[in-house]
């Protein structure tokens, strides 16, 4: 009796630990995939890594972080990757996120796939210098009633290298019914030549889950994750004109630029055309440094433009939508035979419009830049 | 009524928090199913199909995005007004991103009938015929729905 | 030790017609409705139960004889039983999603489920009460997940056919009608049981 007590419970453990064995010495055998190189933009860069695990994780092990919010679960869709070799069908959980564009290119979601081979990438050559640090908020500033202005440090010694017009990921924490870390995308607004620092203009989105945080949340000496840089939004070393357009929040990748551009004196050296769309004058900011710089540099020009001035405002600059004022300035003597470069920060909405003014004026697609954070 | 588990799944995509801060479903304690079951009855009531309304209201959220965050009136009826941030949110059933595009439509003289919508809240109607939880921020009431697009 | 006086191929051929596993015993309903929606995945997972079965009839067959019953531990053969088809599914799982992606994907959810379909514990238990040695443990195993594979991959063709045809009633569309088809398939099958027996 005493015997079969025993017996019953060691023949079920022996068992499970044979077919555990069993288990795990196929998956050595079936899951080991050896070295594989993963190639990266045709050959630009060659990792040699231990295969088997999903791509995204793989990157991360060689300090290349592709944007993820979710951390590898298939729920945010933002880790996409082009495949320039086969990796096999698209599964079920990464559909919701493919358009019809990335189904024809191969694209996947880079956390969805396993190194099982050899396989060639192609992803933009900025996710290489791609790190994440823990920042400390030191200033918030109100710019209007509904953007803020945050200040990062960066820890000591830490030195980004990033070009003006770029952005950054910041990872707020759970907090109220939001159980999990959420990150969302900013442009920078500080300058590069101050690398120890970081900058960020962000404006309340009604429901939006990082925005609330930051506007009713946040305080001076708390720490938050920020992975910068991303985005290929930075200024073209030529020397046609720019014409700069922005709306709200978007005036921050042009402060970093416009600071970045005094510092080196470049802003002498090529005309710029600076168009800021606002409703009425509490959503103006900046105004003060912007038209200083108007003053100062000859070929600097700051146009901020009201769409619906208050009589209290007493505006006497220009009036309407920004995609109108644009129109008019385009066809005027100083713009109209310029070569001329677009840059555009601002909702989608205002992107297209602006886009379909520019290309009315015969500027190019390809020398239209902006970042839509898709 | 006992749900697929794709509504299980999309039910809780619409809890506060996952998908946007405020979720979905607002204060409505009732299933996914059952709010859908209720809102397909109120709307053949009042004699209103999904899609019919859905492609209206897509079209007017269209004419208003012109305004590039301006108020627009349209067929001198309808005032809209479009807010849009960049990025793009998720439909809670999984099957597709929208583009953070919200419209507030009011009839002119009358600023009692307005609604509110977003890309998403459009699909999830035309879809699913989900017209979101009572007191979620993007909810479409039917009889407001009426009344705002003059049925 | 006194295995049934029966001929390995009549038994062979009586489990795969005459004693189907699914239209004879009804076992592993669930996913034989499921998937025989489309004859592609149904062919998948016919192959797959079918090389379950073989490897938990084999590997149940020796660890009952050499384990359960000399310690007399006959009592723990459902828990036990369940195990070896959990570890075999785990691997085959993992030998899939190795050789074919494709088949990995189509199959789904499904490929853990074959954990809980019943035809498996099924045969593992049949094999007991029938005391069949281990030879013919391995060809009832093989018969079973055969004749569960011809089944669905039947049932596939059928539903494939009356899918297309637009007089079915609304009430009868999907599930209703493919019980129907089960039961007349099972009618079908029944028609050869007095020519061969399994035990």
């Amino acid at each position: 009796m005493n015997t079969a007590l025993l017996i019953a419970p060691l023949a079920i453990s022996g068992l499970s630990a044979a077919l555990a064995a069993l288990i795990s010495l196929t998956d050595k055998i079936v899951n080991n995939y050896g070295e594989c190189i993963i190639s990266v933009n045709g050959g630009k860069k060659e990792l040699t890594v231990q295969g088997g695990s999903s791509m995204l994780a793989t990157l991360a092990e060689q300090q290349i972080f592709i944007p993820s919010a979710c951390g590898g679960r298939g729920s945010c869709g933002e880790c996409k990757v082009k495949c320039t070799t086969d990796v096999g069908p698209h599964v079920p959980t990464e559909m919701p996120w493919m358009t019809p564009s990335d189904l024809k290119n191969n694209v996947h979601l880079s956390c969805q796939f396993k190194v099982k081979g050899d396989v060639g990438i192609e992803i933009p050559e900025y996710l290489f210098y791609v790190k994440r640090y823990k920042a400390t908020v030191e200033r918030i500033t109100d710019l209007t009633h509904d953007i803020k202005e945050v200040y990062f440090k960066l820890p000591d010694g830490v030195s980004t290298n990033y070009k003006a017009g770029q952005y950054a990921q910041i990872e707020v924490p759970p907090y109220g019914k939001i159980k999990e870390p959420t990150q969302r995308a900013y442009s920078l607004s500080s300058t590069p030549n101050d690398p120890n620092h970081v900058e960020f203009m962000i404006r309340l989105v009604p429901g939006g889950i990082v925005t609330t945080y930051v506007h009713e949340h946040l305080k001076e000496g708390q720490k938050l994750d920020v992975i910068v840089p991303f985005g290929e939004f930075h200024v073209r070393d030529t020397s046609a004109t720019m014409v700069c357009v922005a709306g709200g929040s978007g005036m921050a990748p042009f402060k970093s630029i416009f600071t970045t551009m005094v510092e080196d004196g470049s802003i002498d050296k090529r005309d710029v055309w600076y168009f800021f769309g606002a409703r009425s004058v509490r959503d103006l900011f900046y105004v003060e440094w912007l038209s200083e710089l108007d003053e100062k540099h000859e070929r600097f020009h700051f146009i901020p433009a009201l769409s619906e001035p208050e009589e209290s405002d007493n505006w006497q600059g220009e009036t309407g939508l920004i995609t109108e004022v644009l129109d008019k300035y385009l066809v005027s003597d100083n713009l109209k035979d310029a070569e001329k470069e677009g840059y555009l920060c601002g909702s989608p909405g205002m992107l297209d419009a602006c886009m379909a003014v520019m290309r009315k004026h015969d500027m190019e697609d390809e020398r239209i830049y902006f970042d839509k954070f898709a | 009524m006992k749900m697929s588990p794709e509504f299980i799944r999309a039910q809780r995509n619409m809890q506060p928090g996952e998908i946007t801060a405020d979720g979905f479903l607002g204060d409505d304690s009732r299933s996914l199913i059952d709010i859908i079951a209720a809102d397909e009855a109120a709307m053949s009531d009042l004699d209103l199909a999904f899609d019919d309304c859905a492609s209206q209201l897509e079209d007017l959220m269209e004419a208003g995005r012109r305004g590039l965050g301006e108020p627009v009136t349209i067929d001198a009826t309808w005032r809209v007004k479009t807010d849009e941030a960049r990025g793009v949110l998720p439909s809670p059933f999984e099957d597709g991103v929208f583009r953070k595009v919200n419209a507030t439509i009011e009839l002119v003289g009358d600023a009692s009938a307005t609604l509110r919508i977003t890309a998403l809240s459009l699909h999830l109607m035309k879809r699913y015929h989900f017209l979101q939880g009572l007191g979620a921020a993007f909810r479409i009431e039917p009889r407001m729905l009426k009344r705002v697009l003059k049925r | 030790m006194n295995a049934p006086d029966i001929g390995l191929f009549s038994l062979f051929f009586a489990s795969i017609f005459t004693s189907n596993i699914l239209l004879a015993n009804f076992l592993g309903m669930c996913s034989f409705i499921a998937i025989s929606k489309d004859l592609k995945s149904s062919n998948g997972l016919g192959l797959a139960v079918t090389v379950v079965l073989t490897v938990t009839g084999a590997a149940n067959w020796l660890i009952l004889h050499y384990i359960l019953i000399p310690y007399d531990l006959i009592y723990l053969r459902f828990i036990i039983f369940i195990l070896v088809i959990a570890a075999m599914v785990q691997i085959l799982e993992m030998v899939i999603d190795r050789v074919s992606q494709k088949l990995y994907i189509t199959l789904g959810i499904f490929l853990p489920l074959i954990t809980v379909n019943c035809a498996i514990l099924g045969v593992s238990l049949f094999i007991e009460i029938r005391e069949y040695n281990f030879v013919q443990t391995v060809i009832y195993s093989l018969g079973s997940g055969l004749g569960w594979w011809l089944a669905i991959v039947a049932l596939a063709a059928i539903r494939n056919k009356t899918e297309k045809t637009k007089t079915v009633p609304a009430g009868l569309q999907g599930s209703g009608l493919t019980m129907i088809t089960i039961g007349l398939m099972a009618l079908a099958f029944i028609g050869f049981s007095g020519m061969l027996s399994v035990q």
